[in-house]
């Protein structure tokens, strides 16, 4: 879609996930281990933008609430629709009125990562409604190279985030550039609705922090997400590691495309990706 | 000489479960890797004209599942049905026109694959049940405690060429070697549900997708190099897997043709054997053969 149209804001209304967990507490890790899944959905808290995806024990946390919808259509609609940097408000509950903005999504049966400050956030609990102004699927900014694909952005973030046009082609800045052999959960899913798992853990020695950009070569993500040679992928960094094999830190992919037209640049120490203070949430 | 197993203490259980349809939505259209919409046969039903030993891509289809696509209807049952089902069980036409006649199961695909000589498929539909015997989780190889056996009968793996070599490894013939990049949508999974696809096999839909698998056949004994599918499915240097692949051709961009599990483990702990007839056809259900 190349035309310039404009993006529609649509208002729409999640809940505050409660976790859920089956009649046994345990998952099993890599190495066969059993482990009590802690932080997979929900209400996060003590986690914000910046940490690192290693801080906690956790599996799969996010920094803020995750949103669900009861119906399962609805809830496919509210994540595909909800875009990073979207702005929310809470409708019910203790913190009703705060204000808070999209992180990120996961996929599956799909939630919405909505992160608030921490004095709004510890008022918050499951259940609790919140709308969200929804927008930015088909926003493609002008400037944007033809083969260049832009998802899962809020239009007004994009120009906050280290993308820049470098001639014809777009450089962005990343905490690590990694090969297509660590992409786990996500690969054949669709992009607009799934965050894509990259496998690293605590022992591989590089870190990566919630809100970090990074760029995983060899994988198209413009609509299923695949190996495509020579293309990239840059993804923002939108929840936790996760014991589990063929899981880990997820990114929501937001720019897509051939790598000549894409030029990731490694800034291993200086990246600096989605903040708090972006999104107005300090 | 064959490894040593714990084959005499497995369990045998009798399941039973149907020929499950094909499912769609009233959108139709899935999407291929350049946005192409489809409307593709391959998951369940009955695939006809496609066996092991047959090339895995190559149709015009999405996640082709050779044979009978079998799912019990009870949910819980049906997960006991996907997870203790291995591959070479005997599996036994239990109602309408074709009861009695035998096949095998060939994987896992969230349903239970089983090829049928082709005379035999041609006679079964949607709705039939089905009798499987069971038998093979829990398998373990008593010389190679570092690899994982499974979904795989004991049968099998009688029947699969190779076996505990002079220095101590697991000698393995395998058809195919699959590199990293190739693992597609499956991956986090666990290991006793469903497959792992293959990216890199679509069959005439762009040099720039290829991995060079294109030759994979329905059946193959593959190795997939880095990945640790002992307790789930991931990716880990230093690692092997071993998988048979029962799932062909994919539209669906990120899917393509999958190997269920059969074994797990250090890369160090296998001898492979580059060997074209590493494919269950040369064990089950040869076309032409009398069934046994």
């Amino acid at each position: 879609m190349n035309a310039q149209l404009n993006a529609v804001a649509v208002n729409l209304l999640g809940t505050v996930e409660h976790p859920e967990l089956g009649d046994s507490p345990y998952r099993v890790d890599a190495d066969g281990a059993p482990y009590v899944p802690v932080g997979d959905g929900g209400v996060i808290l003590g986690l914000e933008l910046g940490d690192s995806v290693f801080a906690l024990e956790g599996d799969h946390a996010a920094p803020g609430a995750c949103l669900t919808h009861g119906d399962a259509a609805a809830r496919h609609a509210l994540v595909l629709y909800s875009c990073i940097g979207n702005e929310a408000e809470v409708r019910t509950g203790a913190a009703s009125g705060a204000r808070g903005a999209v992180i990120g999504k996961r996929g599956e049966n799909g939630r919405v990562i909505v992160g608030f400050r921490a004095s709004d956030l510890a008022r918050m609990r499951p259940g609790d409604q919140v709308s969200v102004r929804t927008r930015g699927q088909g926003f493609r900014p002008a400037w944007l190279p033809a083969g260049v694909t832009v998802l899962n952005l809020d239009p007004d973030l994009l120009a906050a985030l280290p993308v820049s046009s470098v001639g014809a082609t777009v450089g962005v800045s990343v905490r690590m550039l990694l090969p297509s052999k660590k992409a786990g959960n996500g690969l054949g899913r669709p992009a607009a609705g799934w965050d894509l798992d990259l496998q690293l853990g605590p022992g591989d020695g590089q870190d990566l922090r919630l809100g970090d950009l990074v760029a995983i070569t060899d994988i198209d993500s413009r609509y299923n997400m695949g190996y495509r040679r020579d293309w990239v992928s840059i993804g923002l960094t939108v929840h936790g590691s996760s014991p589990l094999p063929g899981h880990g830190p997820g990114i929501t992919p937001i720019l897509t495309g051939p790598r000549a037209l894409i030029a990731p640049r490694e800034d291993v120490h200086t990246h600096a990706g989605l903040t708090t203070a972006l999104l107005k949430l300090q | 000489m064959k490894a040593v197993t714990n084959a005499e203490r497995l369990v045998t259980q009798v399941l039973t479960g149907e020929v499950w349809p094909a499912l769609a939505d009233r959108h139709g259209y899935r999407i291929g890797p350049d946005g192409q919409p489809f409307v593709l046969p391959g998951m369940g039903g009955v695939t006809l004209g496609v066996h092991c030993g047959d090339p895995a891509t190559g149709y015009a289809a999405d996640h082709l599942e050779p044979g009978a696509s079998v799912r019990h209807a009870d949910p819980a049952a049906n997960m006991a049905v996907q997870f203790l089902t291995c591959v070479g069980n005997q599996v036994t036409v239990a109602s309408g026109p074709a009861r009695g006649l035998v096949g095998h199961v060939i994987g896992q695909h969230a349903y239970v694959l089983v090829d049928f000589a082709e005379a035999a498929a041609a006679r079964l539909t949607t709705g039939d049940a089905v009798t499987i015997i069971a038998v093979g989780q829990g398998l373990r190889l008593a010389d190679h405690p570092s690899i994982v056996v499974k979904n795989c009968s004991p049968g099998l793996l009688e029947l699969m060429p190779g076996g505990t070599t002079a220095d101590g490894r697991l000698e393995v013939h395998v058809a195919a070697r699959i590199p990293a990049e190739a693992v597609g949508a499956g991956v986090g999974m666990i290991s006793e549900y469903a497959n792992t696809d293959l990216m890199g096999a679509y069959e005439s839909l762009g040099a720039d997708l290829s991995l060079g698998l294109e030759s994979l056949r329905v059946g193959d004994i593959v190795a997939m190099t880095d990945q640790d599918h002992r307790y789930g499915r991931g990716y880990r240097p230093g690692y092997l897997t071993i998988g048979v692949i029962c799932t062909g051709q994919c539209m669906l961009f990120g899917h393509g043709p999958g190997p269920s599990t059969l074994l797990s483990g250090r890369a160090d702990a296998f001898r492979l054997v580059d060997d074209p007839a590493a494919n269950l056809s040369s064990w089950y259900h040869n076309q032409g053969r009398a069934e046994q």
